[in-house]
């Protein structure tokens, strides 16, 4: 089975070219592809150099990662896609081949990659309750917003992508609504830049608009009490407004 | 004419009201990868053929059909899918693929592909405001077949006027159409008065060196 490396970008310049090189290196990685967000800086220049098949990202929004996500995917050719954080300063093959290894041999369709610290403030607070009341089977999942994720390329079509930061556990319960085996898998450390508290307000928003909107799919909440009791989130991000004319 | 669009959404949607324009009579199919929007797309263009497809089946519908059709038209709301798609059509020798793109962004790199026509639909905001708030010089066109491209240069004054006879008669292989203030169309330099335009069609590079001198006597 050959795998496709996917990595979302913006502005990550200083980031990239060892990212590629190190994707390249895994086992049988056959193309490594760049999603690039509007990059004012040399990003797209040295992923291309990089020989990377490059792209920029469908629709220029803040934050685009589940847009950058879907074009990946979409611009993928080979059988099991890996998406990894490009800023991740001790990436290594190994990183892949983990994520990538339950597919591999059977065990799994789709794979949640985690790491050796706690997770994260929004993991926390709001992903991890709220999947606990709609989605209990994925509670035991220690990171579901991890952005470390492998799966079978043919499933990626399948499945909703949110935009912006809900895509990570929309994908997960996507994938797990599809009846996918979902296994998690602990990649080890992961070095990268942590977000500021001010910065997760929109993050922890988007995140639980995706759990609540597939809720909603799902019909584990009734439509007509979110609408109602709901106002202060906007129809849309629930589904609530189904999309008329040519959207 | 027989076209394959590919897409359901606003580009799609303003590409297959052209498409029956310009051949009422001509056979569109119309691939869309939603249900809803398959029936949807039924209901506004009855005489179209509209399919339902998943999205990892499209290239293998555009190989068998090549032979068939005259022109694939990528419109989807992804860039990649409309590289994708374009490029099969390419290898598979259909004779027009054209592609809508979602983000200019990416019109280099679809340039590097070999796509006959990339359409940027934000083009037209540069173009238009361009004319409206009277910009020196303005590209109208460029062709990634043959590499040629129109221009336009406003005449704001005698000097740019007198330049630009003297290099259009040194380039042969750029020929020109003058626009007078008033709206006469001329290909006599000599009959434009200042105010009117000069549209000036050739060799990409030629076209770019007439447009940068004329910026520089405007700027002078």
């Amino acid at each position: 089975m050959s795998i496709s490396v996917i990595f979302p970008t913006k502005n990550r310049a200083h980031y990239v070219k060892r990212a590629v090189r190190t994707a390249f290196k895994a086992h049988r990685v056959e193309e490594v592809i760049v999603i690039d967000g509007g990059s004012m800086d040399d990003t797209i220049r040295i992923a291309e150099r990089e020989g990377a098949k490059v792209i920029v990202q469908s629709d220029l929004i803040y934050p685009g990662k589940g847009i950058a996500m879907r074009d990946g995917a979409y611009l993928a050719s080979c059988d099991i896609l890996v998406y990894l954080d490009i800023d991740i300063r001790n990436v290594t093959p190994e990183f892949i081949e983990k994520l990538a290894e339950p597919i591999i041999s059977g065990q799994a369709e789709f794979v949640k990659g985690c790491f050796e610290r706690a997770a994260g403030r929004v993991t926390e607070l709001v992903a991890k309750p709220l999947l606990r009341m709609f989605y209990p089977e994925l509670a035991k999942f220690r990171q579901p917003l991890s952005g470390e994720i492998a799966g079978l390329r043919k499933l990626f079509y399948k499945v909703e992508f949110e935009r912006g930061w809900g895509v990570d556990v929309g994908l997960l319960i996507d994938f797990y609504k599809l009846g996918a085996r979902i296994v998690e898998r602990d990649i080890g450390y992961k070095d990268h830049d942590m977000k500021p508290l001010h910065a997760l307000t929109d993050m922890a928003y988007e995140v639980a608009a995706a759990i609540l909107r597939r809720a909603i799919r799902d019909q584990k909440v009734d439509p007509r009490w979110a609408e109602k009791y709901m106002s202060g989130v906007r129809a849309m991000d629930l589904g609530l407004e189904s999309e008329r004319g040519f959207v | 004419m027989r076209v394959l669009l590919i897409g359901g959404g606003h580009s799609a949607y303003f590409a297959a009201r052209a498409i029956r324009e310009i051949d009422p009579d001509g056979h569109l199919i119309i691939i869309e990868f939603t249900r809803e929007k398959v029936e949807m797309l039924s209901r506004t263009f009855p005489s179209a053929e509209v399919l339902f497809q998943e999205i990892d089946r499209v290239e293998d519908y555009i190989k068998e059909n090549s032979e068939l059709l005259d022109a694939v038209i990528a419109a989807t709301e992804s860039d990649s899918l409309n590289l994708r798609y374009c490029r099969v059509a390419r290898e598979n020798a259909v004779p027009i693929t054209v592609s809508i793109l979602n983000n200019p962004l990416n019109y280099e790199i679809f340039k590097k592909e070999k796509i006959n026509y990339i359409i940027d639909p934000y083009r037209v905001i540069t173009i238009q405001l361009f004319e409206i708030l009277g910009a020196p010089v303005n590209v109208v066109f460029s062709s990634l077949v043959n590499n040629l491209e129109i221009a336009s240069v406003r005449i704001l004054n005698e000097k740019l006027l007198h330049e630009l006879r003297s290099a259009l008669d040194k380039h042969d292989d750029v020929i020109a159409a003058f626009v007078s203030r008033t709206g006469e169309i001329s290909s006599s330099p000599s009959s434009v008065s200042l105010g009117g335009s000069a549209y000036i069609m050739g060799p990409r590079e030629k076209i770019e060196k007439l447009l940068q001198l004329s910026r520089n006597v405007v700027m002078r």
